[in-house]
């Protein structure tokens, strides 16, 4: 028997090889892309109805700014020590600073710590409800966010707590004291607990008007698509006050703890 | 096969030898260092901020991915790891052609780059089990992908003239 085509035997011992190596390659890199947030063509950001009634809403206190009226109303389930909520507060929610401050949108917070993962996620949690009680929860998020990679990995970040709260204007003294108690806990377990509701599952979530983003709004343009079509349909009259409860459950105005 | 059924035939030559059956732990390299490279490559990417969040069914990749320990030289761990994935996986694309299979330098390199990945990888792990004290299941993953490549490289010592 005369032997196989050379020519044959040459190409084919590697072939398969290269395409199982060509399958491997092109189903990971399309995964990674995926993971990126739909970058490139892929619509950025969508939005996913999801049930929330009233009553969750009202039970529980979720921390605000921007008008009580304002028409587009922003959720954020996040948690002190998350990376991926550092990076949007530092990143994501000051390209919307102007619409709050215009009365467009009102931004609430809601606690969701990562217990679990996240040793100082509770205290930083209460910390911030801490600072809400002087009314000084934003300016107070922003620095501990700012400070995030200096207390996130310490075994008891309570002095540098009471610390950031001192450096952002708060009264030391009254912050420490409540600190140092266990208060707010309730209130943090229980933001938490709607969010698990609400399906959150990780952090930062968010929710516009009751229908949760699929995808983190990263640029500006992303953030102006949302609003623009939260205002398209509702008219100023749509904004209500937090007392107010609508009876169907988009453009609920969730509940709030904080002077508006 | 047919070498064998084949008794007239006569014996073949090293090259022929390797284009009928390339080097099957090469391609194993090859295949393990394109994981590797993917892993990598996700790691990373969450590094420089182009992911949002991390995926991560076990243990707590966020814990062990902020932490002090996950920059090297100035460059995140996992930028360290896409290094030398890519490297391997070149020389063991190159290892598997019948010009290269033989070669010294390929099978040396192999060995060496992954030896030396072993031991950061043991490193790392030690830092996730008794510093961190928390796990991140893709480094973990990456650590048996360097660990298996190492010992697949040792057949091509052997083989290498």
């Amino acid at each position: 028997m005369p032997r196989p085509a050379p020519k044959k035997s040459r190409r084919n011992p590697l072939l398969p090889f290269y395409v199982i190596l060509g399958v491997v390659a092109a189903g990971g890199a399309f995964m990674l892309f995926r993971q990126m947030g739909g970058g490139g063509a892929a619509a950025a950001t969508t939005l996913q109805p999801v049930v929330m009634t009233p009553e969750q809403l009202q039970r529980v206190p979720g921390i605000s700014k921007g008008q009580p009226a304002a028409p587009v109303v922003f959720m954020e389930f996040a948690d002190f020590q998350c990376p991926a909520c550092g990076q949007f507060a530092r990143f994501s929610e000051p390209l919307i600073q102007d619409y709050i401050d215009n009365g467009t949108v009102r931004f609430v917070w809601y606690d969701y710590p990562l217990v679990e993962i996240h040793a100082n996620a509770m205290l930083a949690a209460r910390a911030g409800r801490c600072a809400n009680e002087q009314n000084q929860f934003w300016p107070y998020h922003d620095y501990v966010f700012g400070q995030q990679g200096q207390w996130s990995e310490k075994s008891n970040p309570v002095n540098d707590f009471v610390d950031y709260a001192q450096q952002a204007g708060l009264d030391r003294d009254a912050f420490a004291q409540c600190l140092r108690s266990t208060r707010f806990q309730k209130e943090v377990s229980e933001s938490r607990e709607l969010g698990s509701t609400l399906g959150v599952s990780g952090t930062p979530t968010l929710f516009v008007n009751g229908k949760r983003v699929q995808d983190t709004p990263a640029t500006r343009a992303d953030w102006e698509q949302i609003i623009r079509e939260e205002t398209r349909g509702a008219a100023p009259a749509a904004g209500t006050a937090p007392a107010a409860t609508p009876p169907a459950a988009p453009a609920v105005a969730p509940a709030d703890s904080a002077a508006g | 096969m047919d070498a064998a059924l084949d008794g007239t035939r006569d014996e073949p030559t090293g090259a022929e030898e390797l284009e009928a059956s390339p080097p099957l732990s090469r391609m194993a390299i090859a295949l393990l260092a394109l994981a590797g490279l993917l892993i990598s490559s996700y790691l990373t990417m969450y590094k420089v901020g182009l992911l949002g969040a991390i995926q991560c069914s076990i243990g707590s990749c966020e814990k062990v991915q902020t932490s002090r320990w996950s920059y090297f030289l100035g460059l995140p761990v996992s930028a360290w790891g896409l290094g030398a994935y890519v490297t391997i996986l070149t020389l063991a694309m190159l290892g598997v052609q019948p010009r290269f299979a033989r070669e010294r330098w390929v099978a040396l390199a192999l060995f060496g780059l992954s030896a030396v990945g072993v031991a950061f990888s043991a490193y790392l792990t030690y830092l996730e089990a008794f510093v961190i004290h928390a796990w991140c299941q893709w480094c973990v993953i990456s650590a048996i992908l360097i660990t298996l490549i190492f010992l697949l490289s040792l057949p091509g010592l052997r083989q290498a003239r």
